[in-house]
Protein backbone atom coordinates (compact mmCIF):
# COMPACT_ATOMS: atom_id res chain seq x y z
CA UNK A 1 0.00 0.00 0.00
CA UNK A 2 1.06 3.41 -1.00
CA UNK A 3 -0.04 6.55 0.99
CA UNK A 4 0.72 10.16 0.84
CA UNK A 5 -0.71 12.95 2.68
CA UNK A 6 0.37 16.79 1.74
CA UNK A 7 -0.69 20.03 2.26
CA UNK A 8 -1.62 22.58 -0.37
CA UNK A 9 -2.19 26.33 0.28
CA UNK A 10 -5.36 26.15 -1.86
CA UNK A 11 -9.31 26.31 -1.00
CA UNK A 12 -10.41 22.73 -1.29
CA UNK A 13 -12.78 23.40 -4.95
CA UNK A 14 -9.26 24.26 -6.46
CA UNK A 15 -7.95 21.12 -5.46
CA UNK A 16 -10.47 18.83 -6.57
CA UNK A 17 -10.99 20.85 -10.06
CA UNK A 18 -7.19 19.89 -10.37
CA UNK A 19 -8.00 16.33 -9.49
CA UNK A 20 -11.10 15.69 -11.80
CA UNK A 21 -11.28 18.42 -14.88
CA UNK A 22 -9.60 16.71 -17.72
CA UNK A 23 -7.48 19.88 -19.01
CA UNK A 24 -6.18 20.04 -15.45
CA UNK A 25 -4.98 16.66 -15.37
CA UNK A 26 -3.60 17.05 -18.56
CA UNK A 27 -1.16 19.85 -16.92
CA UNK A 28 0.30 17.51 -14.10
CA UNK A 29 -0.90 14.11 -14.62
CA UNK A 30 -0.58 12.64 -18.11
CA UNK A 31 -0.64 14.22 -21.60
CA UNK A 32 -3.93 13.25 -22.75
CA UNK A 33 -7.12 12.61 -20.41
CA UNK A 34 -10.65 11.87 -20.43
CA UNK A 35 -12.70 11.48 -17.49
CA UNK A 36 -16.32 10.48 -16.97
CA UNK A 37 -17.19 11.61 -13.47
CA UNK A 38 -19.05 8.90 -12.00
CA UNK A 39 -19.34 6.21 -10.34
CA UNK A 40 -18.87 3.55 -13.27
CA UNK A 41 -17.78 5.86 -15.37
CA UNK A 42 -14.50 5.47 -17.39
CA UNK A 43 -11.35 7.26 -17.78
CA UNK A 44 -8.47 6.95 -19.85
CA UNK A 45 -4.81 8.57 -19.36
CA UNK A 46 -2.50 8.88 -22.12
CA UNK A 47 1.66 9.87 -22.00
CA UNK A 48 3.75 11.24 -24.39
CA UNK A 49 5.97 7.95 -24.05
CA UNK A 50 3.26 6.07 -25.53
CA UNK A 51 1.71 4.77 -22.38
CA UNK A 52 -1.63 4.29 -21.69
CA UNK A 53 -3.95 3.66 -18.74
CA UNK A 54 -7.70 2.65 -17.97
CA UNK A 55 -9.80 3.09 -15.06
CA UNK A 56 -13.17 3.33 -13.68
CA UNK A 57 -14.32 5.68 -11.72
CA UNK A 58 -15.73 3.83 -8.56
CA UNK A 59 -16.74 6.96 -5.58
CA UNK A 60 -17.30 10.80 -6.32
CA UNK A 61 -18.15 12.69 -3.64
CA UNK A 62 -17.41 16.43 -4.47
CA UNK A 63 -14.29 18.14 -2.94
CA UNK A 64 -14.50 15.12 -0.51
CA UNK A 65 -12.95 11.77 -2.04
CA UNK A 66 -12.49 10.45 -5.62
CA UNK A 67 -11.66 7.07 -6.12
CA UNK A 68 -10.86 5.04 -9.41
CA UNK A 69 -9.87 1.49 -9.69
CA UNK A 70 -7.14 0.89 -12.66
CA UNK A 71 -8.20 -1.52 -15.46
CA UNK A 72 -4.89 -3.37 -14.89
CA UNK A 73 -4.25 -3.64 -11.33
CA UNK A 74 -4.86 -1.65 -8.18
CA UNK A 75 -6.96 1.27 -6.61
CA UNK A 76 -6.26 4.86 -5.81
CA UNK A 77 -8.61 7.26 -3.49
CA UNK A 78 -7.99 10.83 -2.92
CA UNK A 79 -9.62 12.31 0.17
CA UNK A 80 -9.55 15.83 0.92
CA UNK A 81 -10.15 17.39 4.25
CA UNK A 82 -9.70 21.25 5.99
CA UNK A 83 -6.42 22.42 6.87
CA UNK A 84 -5.35 25.46 8.81
CA UNK A 85 -2.87 26.17 5.92
CA UNK A 86 -5.19 25.31 2.76
CA UNK A 87 -6.39 21.58 1.70
CA UNK A 88 -4.76 18.06 3.04
CA UNK A 89 -4.59 15.63 0.15
CA UNK A 90 -4.31 12.24 1.11
CA UNK A 91 -3.51 9.41 -1.41
CA UNK A 92 -4.04 5.46 -0.72
CA UNK A 93 -2.74 3.38 -3.60
CA UNK A 94 -3.55 -0.32 -3.17
CA UNK A 95 -2.80 -3.39 -5.81
CA UNK A 96 -3.14 -6.93 -4.48
CA UNK A 97 -0.43 -8.57 -6.43
CA UNK A 98 2.80 -6.03 -5.70
CA UNK A 99 5.41 -8.18 -4.27
CA UNK A 100 7.80 -7.36 -1.46
CA UNK A 101 10.61 -8.97 -3.75
CA UNK A 102 9.78 -6.52 -6.90
CA UNK A 103 9.72 -3.67 -4.85
CA UNK A 104 12.95 -4.74 -3.33
CA UNK A 105 14.10 -5.23 -6.59
CA UNK A 106 13.78 -1.63 -7.70
CA UNK A 107 14.97 -0.59 -4.24
CA UNK A 108 18.25 -1.99 -4.63
CA UNK A 109 19.03 -1.29 -8.37
CA UNK A 110 18.32 2.52 -7.14
CA UNK A 111 20.63 2.51 -4.35
CA UNK A 112 22.95 0.95 -6.63
CA UNK A 113 22.49 3.18 -9.43
CA UNK A 114 21.38 6.03 -7.17
CA UNK B 1 29.35 -0.76 6.33
CA UNK B 2 30.98 0.85 3.53
CA UNK B 3 29.33 3.31 0.85
CA UNK B 4 31.58 1.69 -1.76
CA UNK B 5 29.75 -1.84 -1.89
CA UNK B 6 25.91 -0.30 -1.59
CA UNK B 7 25.05 -3.63 -3.32
CA UNK B 8 26.86 -5.70 -0.46
CA UNK B 9 24.89 -3.00 2.18
CA UNK B 10 21.96 -4.20 0.22
CA UNK B 11 22.18 -7.97 0.47
CA UNK B 12 23.50 -8.03 4.00
CA UNK B 13 20.43 -6.01 5.02
CA UNK B 14 18.30 -8.44 3.46
CA UNK B 15 20.14 -10.92 5.01
CA UNK B 16 18.23 -11.14 8.45
CA UNK B 17 14.75 -12.20 9.00
CA UNK B 18 14.11 -9.90 11.56
CA UNK B 19 14.82 -6.87 9.02
CA UNK B 20 12.77 -8.94 6.24
CA UNK B 21 9.93 -9.12 8.67
CA UNK B 22 9.94 -5.32 9.30
CA UNK B 23 10.17 -4.97 5.34
CA UNK B 24 7.03 -6.93 5.03
CA UNK B 25 5.46 -5.01 7.71
CA UNK B 26 5.81 -2.07 5.98
CA UNK B 27 5.16 -3.01 2.63
CA UNK B 28 2.10 -4.60 3.71
CA UNK B 29 0.91 -0.97 5.73
CA UNK B 30 2.40 1.82 4.35
CA UNK B 31 4.16 3.27 6.96
CA UNK B 32 4.68 2.65 10.82
CA UNK B 33 6.62 3.26 13.60
CA UNK B 34 9.48 1.49 15.64
CA UNK B 35 6.96 1.22 18.34
CA UNK B 36 3.93 -0.70 16.27
CA UNK B 37 6.48 -2.37 14.92
CA UNK B 38 8.11 -3.67 18.41
CA UNK B 39 3.91 -4.95 18.62
CA UNK B 40 4.27 -6.71 15.62
CA UNK B 41 7.47 -8.75 16.21
CA UNK B 42 9.04 -10.76 18.43
CA UNK B 43 12.09 -8.27 18.91
CA UNK B 44 12.69 -5.76 21.76
CA UNK B 45 12.47 -1.70 20.57
CA UNK B 46 15.74 -1.50 20.49
CA UNK B 47 16.52 -4.30 18.24
CA UNK B 48 13.47 -2.76 16.12
CA UNK B 49 15.13 0.79 16.05
CA UNK B 50 19.00 -0.99 14.78
CA UNK B 51 17.13 -3.01 12.13
CA UNK B 52 15.79 -0.18 10.98
CA UNK B 53 18.89 1.84 11.17
CA UNK B 54 20.40 -0.61 9.19
CA UNK B 55 17.78 -0.93 6.53
CA UNK B 56 17.97 3.27 6.35
CA UNK B 57 21.86 2.45 5.72
CA UNK B 58 21.24 0.23 2.80
CA UNK B 59 18.74 2.89 1.33
CA UNK B 60 15.91 0.60 1.82
CA UNK B 61 13.66 2.27 4.06
CA UNK B 62 13.20 6.28 5.08
CA UNK B 63 12.14 7.93 7.90
CA UNK B 64 10.53 11.35 7.87
CA UNK B 65 9.08 12.72 11.54
CA UNK B 66 5.60 13.71 12.12
CA UNK B 67 5.33 15.65 15.50
CA UNK B 68 6.63 13.58 18.08
CA UNK B 69 6.82 10.63 16.00
CA UNK B 70 8.99 9.20 13.52
CA UNK B 71 7.27 7.20 10.64
CA UNK B 72 9.42 4.53 8.22
CA UNK B 73 8.55 3.31 4.69
CA UNK B 74 10.20 1.33 1.85
CA UNK B 75 12.13 4.31 -0.23
CA UNK B 76 11.19 2.82 -3.63
CA UNK B 77 7.41 2.24 -3.28
CA UNK B 78 5.32 5.01 -4.01
CA UNK B 79 7.71 7.10 -5.54
CA UNK B 80 5.84 7.50 -8.69
CA UNK B 81 3.38 9.80 -6.55
CA UNK B 82 6.40 11.74 -4.90
CA UNK B 83 6.60 12.98 -8.52
CA UNK B 84 3.33 12.79 -9.56
CA UNK B 85 2.26 15.16 -6.05
CA UNK B 86 5.31 17.18 -6.88
CA UNK B 87 4.03 18.04 -10.64
CA UNK B 88 0.10 18.42 -8.87
CA UNK B 89 1.82 21.21 -6.45
CA UNK B 90 3.72 23.29 -9.63
CA UNK B 91 0.60 22.98 -11.30
CA UNK B 92 -1.39 24.72 -8.40
CA UNK B 93 1.75 27.25 -7.63
CA UNK B 94 1.22 28.04 -11.61
CA UNK B 95 -2.46 28.41 -11.83
CA UNK B 96 -1.96 31.01 -8.33
CA UNK B 97 0.88 33.20 -10.46
CA UNK B 98 -1.82 33.98 -13.16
Amino acid sequence: MIRREIVFPVPREELWDALTEPERLEDWFANEVEVDLRPGGAASFRWSNGEERHATVTTVAPEERLAFAWDDEGEVEFTLSDDAEGTRLVVVETAPAWTTALDLQASALAHVHG
Amino acid sequence: MSTADPLGQVFSALADPSRRHVMDYLAARGTATATELTGELPITRQAVAKHLATLAGAGLVSSERRGRETRYRLTVVGREWDDRLGALRDHLDRRKET
